[in-house]
């Protein structure tokens, strides 16, 4: 299994990961009678700050995972892995778990610089695998 | 062209959509609000909103032309007609981008539909 696929995985293992410290919370603050409900309603309790950036947090990882998933499995099914390319996939993953801390945390303007070196190694992961 | 070097070719496409919306959004919200952690919930309007739901519509796509493109790949049955329906693709959604963003009505839908239907026979070409 090449390097980028990897990571891959263990970027998915991340999304989990941050599912759970997401939702914990979420539940206690909700509580478990609106969380399990169909939610037609707005919840009566409010979440805190916190949970609500690590809510955030989740949604844009979820559109970071399904890039990064594209860039790595091209890379692999088409062989075009080099050094380069596993050290892009490694920025990225690396850049994805400081970006929960950064948002939990609401560094300012730390989040949004982490989020651009993943954007950019996803970038260049594509341009990689375009070429 | 390939139908793994499509894939790759929108996903730049989807980074590019995201990178409009950011700067649409820079303009409505400011550097100091898509800075901080968001706590209050700000919204855009005009053709930043739109390019946000023209990106939303974009993640939802990917996640099933991906997967259908990954199976024919890996199962080795990619054809001309899975060719085809990957370029079909990849046109409609670079059409759908501009059209959205711009608001026009009735070819966005159509444009949409091509792009539905050609992931479909991307999924019956891979059974």
């Amino acid at each position: 299994m090449g390097p980028e696929l990897t990571v891959l995985i263990l970027a998915a293992l991340l999304q989990v990961v941050t599912f759970a410290i997401y939702a914990i919370p979420a539940n206690l603050e909700l509580g478990m009678g609106y969380t399990l409900s169909a939610r037609d309603r707005e919840p009566t309790r409010q979440m805190s700050e916190r949970t609500a950036r690590l809510g955030r947090a989740l949604n844009n990882m979820f559109e970071a995972l399904i890039l990064f998933g594209i860039a790595a499995l091209v890379i692999q099914t088409t062989n075009q892995s080099t050094p380069d390319t596993a050290a892009l996939a490694w920025v990225s993953l690396a850049a994805r778990i400081a970006y929960i801390p950064a948002y939990a945390y609401g560094l300012c303007p730390g989040r949004s610089l982490i989020w651009a070196v993943g954007f950019g190694a996803t970038v260049l992961m594509l341009i990689a695998a375009l070429f | 062209m390939t139908e793994t070097t499509i894939l790759a070719a929108y996903g730049l496409l989807v980074l590019l959509t995201i990178l409009l919306q950011v700067l649409g959004g820079m303009q409505q919200l400011s550097l100091g609000y898509l800075m901080s952690s968001r706590d209050e919930t700000r919204t855009v309007s005009g053709m930043t909103a739109r390019l946000e739901r023209a990106l939303a519509n974009s993640i939802t796509a990917m996640a099933l032309f991906a997967p259908a493109i990954l199976i024919l790949v890996v199962l080795d049955r990619t054809s001309s007609a899975s060719l085809l329906a990957a370029q079909v693709f990849l046109i409609a959604r670079i059409i759908y981008l501009p059209v959205y963003a711009f608001g026009i009505p009735a070819v966005r839908t159509l444009v949409w539909l091509a792009g539905f239907a050609a992931t479909v026979v991307l999924y019956f070409l891979a059974l």
